[in-house]
């Protein structure tokens, strides 16, 4: 059995890679549709045309496209993810030092999601047929109305401006020294045992891990809650009815048990989402991580950086999406069967 | 009385439709309704606090901005360049998506295979990544974002519908008007689109919600409108320099957004409820 999960995983992996292939052609192409000159912005202002020639002949950029795709995909191969042309170091580096950020962001989001997604699918599911429901109903299309950033720029008025309780810059107070062990903060502090560096991250999180949280929640309420009705037509609802469960019980380990595999299959594809919204909540609360760097990378056209930055968004979509697909097949033993 | 069909009688519906409306309508008279010129900068009033406010003034009812220009018309006046973009770029998706999932839904086999691959590779992108680079290579300018919208979100019209298109297309007077001697053309048209009009019409006022939210994020970092067209994203951007001044500032743009966004989701919801149209949460993020 375990044999067989381990097979549709690894063909699950085996259909990413062309995926990935051509999500790396469409970034490449797009990228070189641009109208600027990458060779003119990599030289200082006052060089001649002549030097600016020369570099492109360095660049590589006087041959034609595919060809220079090509050495683009080779270098990426061998882990050369090229040079910025506007911090001119290595892209690899400057992608190592935010992706933890940004992946540590997403995941507290993702947990704060999923945890007021089910609170509230149970809370809109125990109230079913009241005018109560009616009006949790439209108050998740509400909450589903203001985009991640703007929940972002709201949560940072009330609770940092406003009311001053949480800090909204950065992910470390300026004074506190900040321990680099795995890139992951939060793991970092623990490790090296600064409680007081990790309980300051922690709040430095809370906001903008919220504001992604939040407006993840609504879908996974909604589908949480028509799974829950769709489950509570079944017999074995019924049945539990009449050996005399109580209702809370019944919910619990009889409802929620089985109307759970399609919400999670469903935060796998917020999660996927969440990756994207981290870049402008990243950028409302000058977060270090990734969206920072492609901001400001496309700010400066620095293409390097774009289309590795690009490339690892997609690669982390991509690992979720196989994670919960993973996880669903190690979950639904129906699947399993096949 | 003529008896109005279901849809027209939702809550949710009319309530989505009259804040559409208001907004059109303040988008359509924006001239006559702006208080003051929305470019005129008046550099000894700046971040004016709102009228009620001590310190505020009747002449700018929602105060100034930092180069103190009011901030009432400017939103007035914003609401046309993100119903401009709500409604070109999401029939452009509409169209695109919906023609590809008619070819795939109904034709099956390999073209089936292909569209899937396609819209496989749209969606390892998150949707934001897509848009900004995508407009990294088109340039700014609100042609593009209207371009960039349409080339990212065709996704999310062409894998709910290609769905409805393939249970449409094994119907028996799907069949019938082949055996009638119908062209493939003639079929699909006739018989097989106006199936899906429910689901798409509920689609598209979702979308439309989506496409003001990417514009409002693309005018936020500066790549939408220039500076001289007012647009809500870039308000919210020049507001945030300012926040501990003038918080509010920040506010009525992020309001604004929330309004015709909350206004495009409940009609597309009441839409959804009334017209049943087959829809899962997945498509609404």
């Amino acid at each position: 059995m375990t044999a067989t999960i381990a097979k549709l995983v690894m063909r699950r992996f085996l259909v990413a890679i062309p995926t990935l292939l051509f999500v790396s052609i469409l970034l490449f192409v797009v990228l070189r549709i641009l109208p600027v000159d990458p060779a003119a912005m990599s030289v200082p202002p006052n060089a001649t045309l002549a030097e600016i020639e020369r570099m492109r002949e360095q660049m590589g950029l006087h041959l034609p496209i595919p060809q220079q795709y090509l050495i683009w995909l080779g270098d990426l191969l061998r882990g050369d993810f090229g040079t910025s042309t506007h911090f001119r170091t290595g892209v690899a580096g400057l992608v190592a030092t935010t992706l933890p950020a940004t992946i540590e962001l997403a995941v507290m989001g993702m947990i704060l999601g999923g945890g007021l997604g089910l609170c509230g699918g149970l809370l809109i599911f125990y109230f079913r047929d009241t005018r109560t429901e009616a009006a949790l109903d439209v108050g998740t299309i509400a909450v589903l109305s203001l985009p991640d950033f703007l929940w972002a720029l709201f949560l940072m008025l009330v609770f940092g401006v406003v009311w001053q309780i949480l800090p909204f810059t950065g992910r470390l107070s300026p004074d506190l020294d900040r321990p680099v062990v795995t890139g992951f903060l939060l793991l970092d502090t623990l490790i090296t045992g600064q409680p007081k560096t990790f309980v300051n991250a922690l709040y430095h999180m809370i906001l903008p891990a919220m504001a992604l949280g939040i407006s993840a929640a609504p879908p996974i309420i909604r589908v949480l809650r028509s799974s829950l009705l769709d489950t509570y037509q079944e017999d074995f609802i019924h049945q539990a009815r009449l050996r005399g469960l109580s209702e809370r019980r019944i919910l619990l380990r009889h409802g929620l048990k089985n109307a759970i595999l399609p919400t999670l299959s469903l935060m796998g594809v917020q999660f996927g989402f969440l990756f994207g919204g981290t870049l402008l909540v990243e950028i409302i609360f000058s977060y270090p991580g990734m969206g920072n760097l492609m901001v400001d990378a496309i700010r400066n056209t620095d293409l390097p950086i774009i289309q590795t930055v690009g490339l690892t968004y997609c690669v982390m979509v991509l690992l979720v999406s196989i994670t919960v697909d993973s996880l669903y097949l190690i979950l639904n033993p129906k699947l399993r069967a096949r | 009385m003529m008896r109005l069909p279901p849809w027209a009688r939702s809550g949710r519906v009319i309530l989505g439709l009259s804040l559409v409306l208001i907004v059109v309508l303040c988008a359509l008279f924006a001239p006559w309704l702006a208080p003051n010129d929305p470019n005129r900068q008046d550099l000894l009033g700046t971040l004016m606090p709102p009228a009620w406010a001590p310190g505020g003034s009747a002449s700018w009812p929602l105060g100034t901005d930092s180069l103190g220009r009011c901030i009432l018309s400017r939103l007035i006046y914003g609401a046309r360049v993100a119903l401009t973009v709500a409604v070109i770029a999401s029939t452009g998706a509409m169209v695109l998506g919906a023609l590809l999932a008619y070819a795939a839904g109904y034709l099956g086999g390999w073209v089936d295979w292909l569209i899937g691959r396609i819209v496989d590779i749209w969606l390892s992108f998150p949707p934001v990544i897509l848009a900004l680079i995508l407009m990294v290579g088109l340039g700014s300018g609100i042609q593009n974002v209207i371009l960039a919208i349409i080339l990212v979100d065709w996704t999310r019209f062409c894998r709910v519908l290609r769905a409805e298109v393939m249970v449409v297309s094994q119907r028996d007077y799907v069949a019938a008007a082949r055996l009638l001697g119908f062209s493939h053309m003639r079929t699909v048209i006739r018989e097989v689109a106006p199936a899906t009009f429910p689901l798409l019409i509920t689609l598209l006022a979702l979308e439309m919600g989506i496409a003001v939210v990417v514009e409002a994020i693309l005018s936020f970092v500066g790549m939408s409108v220039g500076s001289d067209t007012p647009a809500w994203g870039q308000m919210i951007a020049d507001a945030r320099q300012t926040v501990y001044q003038a918080p509010w500032n920040v506010i009525f743009p992020v309001g604004a957004i929330f309004v015709v966004v909350f206004a495009f989701n409940i009609l597309g919801d009441g839409l959804r409820r009334t017209l049943d149209a087959r829809l899962t949460q997945t498509e609404r993020s």
